[in-house]
Formats: C-alpha cells, sequence, structure tokens
C-alpha cells in the first residue's frame, strides 16, 4: 500500500492521451460553435458566447493537460513473478492485486492511434475480472505478454 | 471392449420437445390473434369467409409441423458412452454430434416435471465447466427412466476415480457397487413448513409478478386501441377513485398471492443433502428439482438478511459457484431459500469444516461515518429545494430525507466490516439488506483497493474483492475502512509475501 509499483507507462502514453484530449476537445468545440450558430440565428444574448468559448477553452485544458498528465503520473504496473500489481485512477486511485495463479490469459491490443505511436495495451484476464495496461511500447508489451504467459503457467496453486 | 448400447430417450420426450416448442411461440400466436381479432372489428372469424381462416391454418400448420419436429428430434437423439465419454448425437436437419469427456462433466441436474412423474423418468442436464459460448446450453436429455440416469451417474463416477481403464462390463458390478456405496449420501437439512410459508410472504417475489404484468403489457402497447380503452377508463374514473383504489388493490394482493403460491410450489420440501464431493438441493411440488453443486467448484458463499428477516433473525444462503449455463435462473444456487440463522451456521460449520462463520469483524472506523451520507447531499438539497419551493407549506416535509438518510448511512457505517482468519477473508456489508461474504484466498480472483482524494485526506480506503460466480464475477466491496486495513488485506492476499510469513 505505502509502496508504488515501480514500472511507469511509455511517456509516449501521455502524448496518445493528449490526442484523444484534443479529439474530445475539437468535437466540444464543433458543439459549442453549433450553439453559437443558433444563439447567433435568434439573437441570443452576448454571454452566451461568452459561456460557449469558456467551456471549451476550460476542458480543452482539463482534457488535454491536466488529465492526462495526472493520469500517466499515477499509472504504475509491476509484474513479479507471483502477481502483478496495478495502480491507476484520477480522482479516485486503484490499487489492484492479481495473483499469477489466477491469470488465465493475457492480450495485447492496438488500435490505430497507438500502432501510429508504436504503442499496445495489453488485457489480463482472470476467471471473472479483466485489467488493462493502456500504453505500453509494442516490442515492451509483446515481452510482456510473454512474460506473464509464461509465469502464470508455472505458478502453482499452493494454496 | 467399451459398451456400445446406443440409448434413446422415453418417447414422452417427443411430446415434451412440443410443448417446449409450443411455449415459445405462444406470444409470436397471441400477437397474430390478437391484432386479426382487434381488426375485425367484433365481426367473428367466419363471417370474413375464407380468408378469415388464413391464421387458423397457419396456426395448424405451425403445430403440425412443431409436432413432428419433436418426433423427430426425438427419433433422432441418441447417447452412448464410449472412451471415457458421453457422446451424443442429435439434431433435426443438421446431424450434430458432441462427445464430453466424464472428467469434464461438473454435474448433473435432475428436474422432474409433472409430465414426467407418472413415468418414473427425470431430465437430466449436463453441465460442464463454463463451455464459454453465450447460448450454447449444456447438454439436456429430455427424459429418460431413473436407472438410466443412474448409470450415466455412475459411468461418471467410475471414469472420474479410474481414469483412462475401460468401465468393467457385468462381471465387475459388484466391484462397481461398493465404489458407489462407499458415499453415503446423508440429509442435512430440510425445511419445515413453517419457513416454507414465511419464505413464500416474505420473499421478494410480488415485484416480479408485478413487472411480469407490466411487461406482459408493455408487449400489447401498440395493439391496445387506446381511444376506445381511454372511454372506458372515463366512464370507470366516474365510479369514483374509492373503486380505482379498491381495483388497485385487489390486483396487487392477487400478483401477491400467486407469488406466495408459486413460491411454494417451487421451494416445496426442501432438502439440503450431501455426499464427500457434492451437495445436493432438492425442492419442488409440481415440478421437482434436483442440483448437485460439487464442493470444488464453490468460490464463496453469502449470507443474506433484508431488514424484516434480519428483525426476526431470518437469512438466505447462496452459493456463488463455477462454471453453469449463461443466464441460467439457477446460477446463483440458493442453498438456504430462508431459515434461522442461528439453525444455519451449525449447518455451514458441517459442511464446510474449514471455513469460520462467525469471525470477529474488524469495523470501519468512526470517523468514515460521514462518508456514508455525505454525497448523498448532492441529490438531497436540489430534491428538497425543489420539493419544498413548489409545494410550499407540505413539501417541507420532505425535510424529513435528511435524518433518514444520516440515519440510514449510520446504519451503513455500522454493519461494514471485514475478517482475516487464516486463509479466508470475511466481507460484511449493507445496500438495504445485510449481507456477508465468505470467501477462500485461493477462490478469489483480484483485489482492488480504491482512495478517493478525500479518503486519502482521511487516510481511509475502499477494499473489493471478486470472486467467480457461473460465468462472470461477484463482487464484494467495503467502503470507508481504515487504510491500514486495506494494506493489510492486500498483504495477506499477496502471493509472494504469504509465501514468506506462512512458514
Amino acid at each position: 500500500m505505502d509502496q508504488q509499483p515501480k514500472n511507469q507507462i511509455s511517456k509516449k502514453g501521455l502524448t496518445v492521451w493528449r490526442v484523444y484530449g484534443v479529439i474530445e476537445t475539437a468535437v466540444i468545440v464543433l458543439i459549442a460553435g453549433g450553439a453559437a450558430a443558433v444563439t447567433y440565428f435568434f439573437n441570443g444574448p452576448w454571454w452566451l458566447y461568452a459561456i460557449y468559448a469558456a467551456i471549451p477553452a476550460a476542458l480543452g485544458f482539463l482534457l488535454i493537460y491536466l488529465f492526462p498528465k495526472i493520469r500517466w503520473k499515477r499509472w504504475r504496473y509491476e509484474v513479479r513473478e507471483q502477481e502483478i500489481e496495478l495502480q491507476h485512477g484520477l480522482f479516485i486511485v486503484k490499487r489492484t492485486l492479481v495473483p499469477m495463479v489466477r491469470v488465465q490469459h493475457v492480450d495485447t491490443e492496438q488500435g490505430p492511434i497507438l500502432r501510429k505511436y508504436d504503442l499496445a495495451e495489453i488485457s489480463i484476464s482472470t476467471a471473472a475480472t479483466t485489467h488493462t495496461i493502456p500504453a505500453l511500447i509494442t516490442a515492451e508489451a509483446d515481452e510482456l505478454r510473454n512474460r506473464i504467459s509464461v509465469l502464470a503457467r508455472v505458478a502453482e496453486d499452493d494454496v | 471392449m467399451m459398451s456400445d448400447v446406443r440409448y434413446k430417450l422415453h418417447p414422452i420426450s417427443a411430446f415434451l420437445n412440443f410443448i417446449k416448442g409450443l411455449k415459445e411461440l405462444i406470444f409470436p400466436f397471441i400477437i397474430i390473434f390478437g391484432v386479426n381479432l382487434f381488426r375485425g372489428g367484433g365481426e367473428s372469424v367466419a363471417d370474413r369467409g375464407w380468408q378469415g381462416l388464413i391464421p387458423v391454418l397457419i396456426a395448424g400448420v405451425v403445430l403440425i409441423f412443431m409436432l413432428v419436429s419433436g418426433l423427430i428430434k426425438w427419433r433422432r437423439f441418441v447417447y452412448w458412452f464410449e472412451e471415457g465419454e458421453l457422446r451424443i448425437e442429435y439434431g433435426l436437419f443438421v446431424k450434430k454430434k458432441r462427445y464430453i469427456p466424464f472428467e469434464r462433466i461438473q454435474s448433473l441436474n435432475y428436474t422432474e416435471g409433472i409430465f414426467h412423474r407418472p413415468f418414473g423418468l427425470v431430465k437430466v442436464k449436463v453441465e460442464t465447466a463454463g463451455t464459454g459460448k453465450v447460448g450454447q446450453a449444456d447438454v439436456e436429455l429430455t427424459a429418460i427412466s431413473r436407472e438410466d440416469a443412474e448409470r450415466i451417474e455412475k459411468k461418471m463416477e467410475y471414469a472420474k476415480h479410474h481414469s483412462r481403464e475401460p468401465f468393467p462390463e457385468a462381471d465387475n458390478e459388484v466391484g462397481e457397487e461398493t465404489e458407489t456405496s462407499a458415499k453415503t449420501v446423508k440429509t442435512i437439512y430440510r425445511m419445515s413448513m413453517k419457513e416454507l410459508i414465511i419464505l413464500a410472504t416474505t420473499s421478494g417475489g410480488i415485484g416480479v409478478v408485478i413487472s411480469a404484468v407490466a411487461v406482459f403489457l408493455s408487449q400489447f402497447s401498440d395493439l391496445i386501441p387506446y381511444d376506445a380503452v381511454y372511454q372506458e377508463v372515463m366512464l370507470f374514473l366516474r365510479f369514483g377513485y374509492l373503486i380505482v383504489a379498491l381495483a388497485i388493490f385487489l390486483i396487487l394482493l392477487l400478483a401477491w398471492v400467486i407469488s406466495v403460491i408459486l413460491a411454494i410450489f417451487a421451494n416445496y420440501q426442501f432438502t439440503i443433502s450431501a455426499d464427500e464431493d457434492h451437495i445436493y438441493i432438492s425442492r419442488g411440488l409440481l415440478e421437482k428439482k434436483k442440483v448437485s453443486v460439487p464442493f470444488k467448484r464453490i468460490q464463496g458463499i453469502q449470507i443474506s438478511q433484508n431488514p424484516l428477516r434480519e428483525w426476526f433473525g431470518y437469512a438466505a444462503v447462496t452459493v456463488e459457484s463455477a462454471g453453469g449455463t449463461f443466464g441460467d435462473k439457477d446460477e446463483k444456487i440458493r442453498l438456504f431459500p430462508l431459515a434461522k440463522k442461528s439453525a444455519i451456521l451449525p449447518i455451514l460449520g458441517d459442511l464446510f469444516p474449514d471455513m469460520e462463520w462467525e469471525p470477529v469483524m474488524k469495523k470501519a472506523p468512526k470517523r468514515s461515518l460521514h462518508f456514508f451520507y455525505r454525497l448523498d447531499f448532492f441529490w438531497m438539497i436540489p430534491v428538497v429545494g425543489l420539493i419544498s419551493y413548489f409545494f410550499y407549506p407540505y413539501g417541507l416535509m420532505s425535510l424529513l430525507i435528511f435524518p433518514a438518510v444520516i440515519l440510514f448511512a449510520i446504519w451503513q457505517h455500522r454493519t461494514v466490516g471485514y475478517a482475516l482468519t487464516g486463509k479466508q477473508l470475511t466481507m460484511e456489508f449493507r445496500t438495504v439488506s445485510k449481507h456477508a461474504f465468505f470467501m477462500v484466498k485461493k477462490r478469489i480472483q483480484a483485489i482492488e483497493v480504491t482512495q478517493s482524494y478525500f479518503q486519502r485526506r482521511k487516510d481511509l480506503a475502499s477494499i473489493q474483492a471478486t470472486i467467480k460466480s457461473g460465468m462472470l464475477g461477484a463482487t464484494a466491496r467495503i467502503d470507508h475502512m481504515e487504510r491500514d486495513d486495506a494494506s493489510r488485506v492486500l498483504a495477506w492476499y499477496e502471493p509472494s509475501n504469504s509465501k514468506t510469513t506462512d512458514q
């Protein structure tokens, strides 16, 4: 609890989250633009425009700058011989402990944006839960996936 | 060599297939006929000439088709035992084969419907460890005689104990007898009539029935000619609200009575028995069900008490078990639908001697109390504000929500707790009902500790443990515990950690 897991995810993951943030902000800007057009059409009061400008700006700051930064700093993982430990979260920090014995299979996955940055995400599935590490260098992710699958096979149920 | 006798199902299963198909078609049927009746506007079917007969003809063809397909399904279905597998061949148009190794069979569940009874038959459902695919049900033998069911069970037991060896033929019959008779099934609990009645009358079944009626009505919402109905309703309303209220009450009462009767039918003669590796639960009046649960598959045990039952000292126990078919109603196996808690605990102690049933709970610290209601103010203040404003004098009554919610939070805070005893983790918490989860370390799939910003400031944390239940997971969560407790649970759970401390 007091000691954090030691590995961080790739620094490029931060960039990817920023890209996601830019996309989300762009959608919000479009909506705000639409609202502004409607307001203009119906001769709405001037302060509405101020709101339309302020909301995307504030959200943009949060989604592009602040949230990815906190999230990236928070995201930690550690794969040990006997267990996998994860820590992540924005407002609520979540620590997860998955024993190797419980791991059923490991997947890596790569969307178009992740591929552009040569990143991949790893999903670790137990019989009842799935846990994802979001951004690792592809080679690193493949290596980790193989390592977990070997460890999961070796780990014995001694309880 | 292997016995290669191919067994068939009892002929009654052709009829049962037919009934089953009919059940699935009942809704389309009602809709087809319903539409036609309404469209006719009072004019009877016969008045419309041959066109009026079309739906009847369609129905007739469908019925005959169902009857024939039921018959063919029965003719095509064979099962036999070969090389330690239960092999089944079936299919209406496409011939399908399914081979199930005996070791993979988790349990055989028996159901005796009203049509099975007179012939001494059972429906057998063969459950394997999570086939995984949704909709791909496990094998079901619609109707076989009791002796046949016992034969499958014996073969299965035999294969499990002597894997790889061929099943001995008749000469070894005696040895096999001793094999099975070594396992003594003893009855552990039988539900009394009093408990059955309490269960039926206090169960939440009433909600189910009401929602079923609501769903049923919503199916027809587009078909009901609202204009006509509206007129009727207006007429009805003129009789006064009293009658309306009375009608609603009567409907509710009827729904309740139906739910009570259904619950009594379903749980009649509820009996738990067990041998070394299975628990058997049998119940039912019209339809007798026997479910077997292998001890090995049990992932955790949950004791639940809704406030009313808690008050009288009653509790319900469910067993979370792995595998089973997806979307099955019996997925959570009710070990005790309802019994005195004081009577349950010794029986559980008998069934699971390794577990601690009344561990000393470590409760949440005092300073976490306000976490249990603080977030509620986000909805309470606007709601109370609006109600008080719009319904001014009487709306102020809504202020009573505050003490109610806070008292409820205090209750939740007092319930929440956990205990670590050896290899066992017990978690107790309250939604409205009180739940206690009993889990063994090796059955827990993952443990999560979460800490919000505010919890971190107060040095608190929430703990969550997930076990496998059916095809999915079941989660026990205790909120706002001491952070040190969270660390303790994590340390207890950590495999590499416990290795060093256990020895």
